[in-house]
């Protein structure tokens, strides 16, 4: 068990900054997951931890202690790998034991160990195969479990997930998150899932081009996002955005494109603005209005079926649509539908810095 | 879905080109097992049994000792160039160090340029050392020459393997060295065992450079033993054969023994795992 510290880590391959001042301080027992688009760096941040990749400038800490220059046997870090990587040659047992023969721990105590490991995985049944003759779902709980036998300092688990079926992935997820609160050890989880990253993460560091966009838990991520980028990523469906133009009247702000126009409360903001609504949270518009903001109107689109719920994409003016919620068959497409938004949910966003501005 | 036809088309072509490629082995084979100084040239029906021709191909081809020689040279230059290949093949194929490529293609130069071209000069700079007529005078450059070819062999081998099992093991707490012994290497058996019989086959049967670097008689490997029965006045075919059924016979066995290893090995570089 240990804390972990990034301070101003960069790395070049070339010309390009794979990861830019990146600093990251990690708790005692904490889950914490790296979480963007493929290139954003989150691989990278989590092999110069590992030791896999040596760092152009900055400060890493495990414990307190620097480990820049220490090579990654001497980290006393386990890792999980996106291909598993097992040795192919050897049994579950032998995979599971090899880091303690390495480190020449008595045999008896390798073989209570691996036990106790297979037992919480339940790999009893599995240890004289080997790791070809296991399904996918298996393979990750050997991978899991060669982690997992030798108590490391930190976990480090590079998208563990993503190469089993979606519902072995759900089953898996809620797993990892269990042993990791059984054992309480720290762990650096690296995702291009949002739900994984939302589900899972005590924290999560959202990153955009080797750049950290977004460090927070996750309602607070998913709630108070900081910029665009973070809104749009962070959620499905994803949030939609369009640029309004804004008039300040007398303590109200009327936002408008076109012929859509709407108010909320609120101080003033730019004379432009990005408008930016959760699906969940638009509406089809009541008579008596239910307390949205609106009313939008507009022609639908696209309908996406999700079973109970709908979602349908609503044209209010050329090239500017927002995605509503409506329960199932509500609507048709082509059809004019009025809509609004719930209040508190409006994110509106500097069209410069594209940076939150406030939520209206 | 293959037709019954075009399976039977196919059939018909593998076996025309089985019998054109079988068809000088048995002909060597039937010589070999003619009567002594049966008049033949090969292809004709045969005209009885004998065994005779191997206990005198044996005798006149100084078998005994050049086999031992043949033994000691390709054992050496197998076990040398594999363990070499292997650290060299590692190096080249998953570290990235200054010139790795410039000192690949120099690797490289070692199997494009033919033995032809550098055998004299490499026999003055042997004689010069006083290496002429010793063990070390066919070991050293064979060894050479099979580790550039073991090198780009091992190299791709490497490449293919996902880097994440080396990094897994490094993480384990394994060194460099030991994620390549107890990981990478046991994992690539076929590779290396395909390695190994290529290698043991080019060396058993090499005859220029024992033809040119020794005379001892006590060094000189088995394929020279066949230059006996073809004087300028004498060809004996029927000991020629049997001579050579000898020299070939320990290739057949390697390659027997180890050929399942040897399809995997030359399918693993065709189709990636």
């Amino acid at each position: 068990m240990a804390t972990v510290e990034y301070e101003g880590v960069t790395k070049r391959f070339g010309s390009t900054v794979a990861v830019d001042d990146f600093s990251l301080s990690i708790g005692d027992g904490e889950f914490v997951v790296l979480v963007g688009p493929s290139g954003s760096g989150k691989t990278t941040a989590l092999r110069i931890l590992a030791g896999l990749e040596s760092l152009s400038e900055g400060r890493v800490r495990i414990d307190g202690r620097e480990v820049n220059d220490v090579s990654p046997k001497h980290r006393d870090v386990a890792m999980v790998f996106q291909d598993y990587a097992l040795y192919p040659q050897m049994t579950v047992r032998q995979n599971l034991a090899f880091s303690m023969r390495i480190r020449k721990v008595p045999a008896e105590d390798i073989r209570r160990r691996v036990e106790e490991t297979a037992g919480m995985l339940g790999l009893d049944d599995l240890l004289g195969r080997k790791p070809r003759e296991l399904s996918g779902g298996q393979r990750q709980r050997v991978a899991l479990g060669r982690a997992l036998v030798r108590e490391p300092k930190v976990f480090l688990m590079d998208e563990p997930l993503s190469n089993l079926d979606a519902q072995l992935r759900t089953q898996t997820r809620g797993e990892i998150k269990r042993l990791q609160q059984q054992v309480g050890i720290t762990t650096v989880y690296v995702t291009h899932d949002q739900v994984e990253a939302m589900t899972m993460g005590d924290r999560i560091v959202v990153m955009n081009r080797g750049v950290i966009e977004q460090i927070g838990d996750p309602a607070s991520v998913y709630n108070e996002p900081a910029n665009v980028f973070v809104a749009g990523f962070i959620g499905s469906p994803p949030m939609t955005f369009a640029t309004f133009s804004s008039r300040s009247d007398d303590g109200r702000l009327r936002l408008s494109r076109g012929e859509a126009a709407f108010e909320v409360d609120g101080p003033d903001v730019p004379a432009e603005v990005i408008v930016g609504v959760r699906p969940e949270h638009a509406r089809l518009w009541e008579e008596d209005g239910g307390g949205l903001v609106g009313p939008l109107q507009g022609t639908v689109q696209f309908a996406e079926n999700i079973g109970r719920e709908e979602f349908v994409g609503v044209e209010i003016a050329p090239e500017t649509r927002f995605v509503v919620e409506v329960a199932a068959g509500d609507v048709a497409l082509g059809e004019t539908v009025r809509f609004g938004f719930r209040p508190d949910t409006i994110h509106l966003f500097d069209p410069e810095t594209r940076r939150l501005l406030r939520k209206a | 879905m293959i037709s019954r036809a075009e399976r039977a088309a196919n059939y018909a072509i593998l076996v025309v080109f089985a019998a054109i490629a079988l068809f000088p082995v048995i002909g060597i084979l039937i010589t070999a097992i003619q009567p002594p100084g049966t008049l033949t040239a090969g292809f004709q029906m045969p005209k009885g049994v004998s065994f005779a021709n191997f206990t005198q191909a044996w005798d006149q081809g100084h078998f005994s000792t050049y086999l031992r020689s043949s033994a000691v040279v390709t054992v050496s230059v197998v076990t040398l160039a594999t363990f070499l290949s292997i650290l060299s093949g590692y190096a080249f194929g998953t570290m990235q160090f200054r010139g790795s490529k410039v000192l690949f293609y120099v690797f490289l130069l070692g199997i494009m340029v033919p033995e032809e071209a550098f055998i004299v000069p490499l026999y003055y700079d042997f004689r010069t050392l006083h290496l002429t007529d010793t063990y070390l005078a066919l070991i050293l450059p064979q060894t050479a020459q099979s580790v550039a070819f073991g090198t780009f062999w091992m190299r791709a081998y490497f490449r293919s393997t996902p880097p994440s099992l080396a990094e897994a093991a490094r993480i384990d707490g394994a060194s460099t060295w030991t994620a390549l012994w107890r990981i990478l290497v046991p994992n690539g058996r076929p590779a290396i065992l395909t390695m190994m019989v290529l290698v043991f086959m080019w060396t058993w049967n090499e005859f220029l450079l024992p033809l040119v670097m020794v005379s001892n008689e006590s060094l000189r490997t088995a394929p020279l033993g066949l230059a006996f029965f073809q004087g300028q006045h004498v060809a004996q075919f029927t000991l020629l054969a049997a001579g050579a059924v000898i020299v070939a016979a320990p290739v057949v066995v390697v390659y027997v023994f180890l050929q399942r290893h040897f399809i995997r090995g030359m399918l693993s570089g065709a189709v990636k795992g």
